[in-house]
């Protein structure tokens, strides 16, 4: 069984514009602080960072040569929108509170990972390694692609709207939401079945172990990082998601143009097929229980 | 009826764009651009339905040339098809209206 696709990618439409109302009109009654500005910078960073430690270790301990090790890796330093909005909810049945910014941190973090492999590529095989002369496009995809546009815009809009906009808008983007994420997720979780079915096969069994241990790895890491930032229980537990998920949307069309030589079956299985259902099942409560821990 | 080169260019969506700018570069009149639904390639399977990013949705570019021109737009495919996913491929064909190709 498949959802159709534009009814998928509404879904996502729709769950990105409402998760990013919600954060603007949170961040409306928040200013912008110090320790936000910290956890802004953090963010940007582990982005960064993430893709080298996780090449790293796919070419300490798999098969991977080193652009299918620094495409994957890319998808590992960005983060998975989608498991965003579920550790969001998560937070929310918690009681906890989360200051809305990890919104705007969400798609500030989507990016950077893409510019670490692409260094990781040079750094190993030189410039060859990264296709054409296209920046002009790869930066467009980069930057303005859906979710960015989406999420920073619907940011915007909640923030300048407030409160009391959201109020008038609430019926469709507040009271539907948990709905449509629940289709969403369905639509995912066979996604990733197939992805996994299909993909697995492809994988040695310590890329396979990568997809599953690397989400942790850099949840630890996120852990410390956050036990350093003034951040409550909520936004640390989204800091933790946001830094252990990994892309499967954004980052795999930016590596066809970026290094369309490393296998997609590679990456997605990886970040669609293993990552994403266990940050989803497991990651999220873990990921709380760590946040609780440090802050 | 005149005889022309139709050259159909079978590549991944992501890289479409720069297969239009080959096109139109080395003098194409024209080219249409078609989704692809699934298929087949080097032991993977895909299909339209079943990748949200999109990354590996595959189109069909199709145009057609005079000779001279189709030989050029090869020429440049050959590299773009070094880097990303596609095949192409190349058949005499008919058509009314020369003017327009």
């Amino acid at each position: 069984m498949t959802v159709p696709e534009a009814f998928a990618k509404g879904l996502a439409f729709y769950l990105m514009m409402a998760i990013g109302l919600k954060g603007g009109v949170e961040m409306s009654k928040n200013a912008l602080s110090f320790d936000v500005i910290a956890i802004f910078v953090a963010g940007i960073a582990m982005s960064f960072a993430i893709p080298f430690i996780a090449f790293r270790l796919l070419r300490a301990t798999s098969n991977l040569d080193t652009v299918n090790a620094a495409a994957a890796a890319a998808h590992y330093g960005s983060i998975s929108i989608v498991t965003f909005v579920a550790a969001t909810e998560a937070v929310r049945l918690s009681g906890f509170e989360s200051s809305g910014h990890l919104v705007a941190l969400a798609a500030l973090m989507e990016t950077p990972a893409i510019i670490s492999a692409l260094l990781l590529v040079q750094r190993q095989d030189g410039a060859q390694a990264v296709a054409g002369a296209e920046r002009g496009e790869l930066l467009r995809e980069v930057l303005l692609n859906a979710s960015v546009v989406v999420l920073v815009g619907a940011l915007i809009i909640g923030w300048v709207i407030g409160e009391e906009g959201n109020t008038k808008i609430a019926p469709f983007f507040v009271s539907p939401f948990q709905g449509v994420l629940c289709l969403f997720l369905l639509d995912m979780g066979l996604s990733a079945g197939r992805g996994l079915r299909q993909g697995w096969r492809q994988l040695d069994a310590a890329t396979i172990a990568f997809g599953l241990y690397m989400p942790l790895v850099s949840a630890l890491i996120a852990s410390v990082v956050c036990a350093l930032l003034n951040v409550g229980p909520g936004d640390a537990t989204l800091f933790i998601t946001l830094s252990a998920s990994a892309s499967y949307i954004a980052v795999p069309a930016a590596m066809r143009l970026a290094l369309p030589k490393a296998q997609p079956s590679v990456y997605l299985t990886l970040s669609l097929g293993l990552t994403f259902p266990f940050n989803v099942t497991l990651g999220i409560p873990i990921y709380t229980f760590l946040a609780s821990l440090v802050t | 009826m005149n005889t022309k080169q139709r050259i159909e260019l079978i590549i991944e969506r992501m890289a479409y764009k720069r297969a239009g700018r080959i096109f139109e570069a080395e003098g194409a009149m024209g080219y249409t651009v078609l989704p692809a639904m699934a298929g087949f390639g080097n032991g993977n399977r895909w299909s339209r339905d079943t990748d949200i990013s999109g990354s590996r949705d595959m189109v069909m570019i199709i145009s057609i040339n005079d000779p001279e021109t189709a030989q050029k737009i090869l020429d440049q495919l050959r590299t773009l098809l070094d880097e990303h996913i596609g095949v192409v491929s190349v058949s005499t064909v008919e058509v009314l209206r020369p003017e327009r190709f």
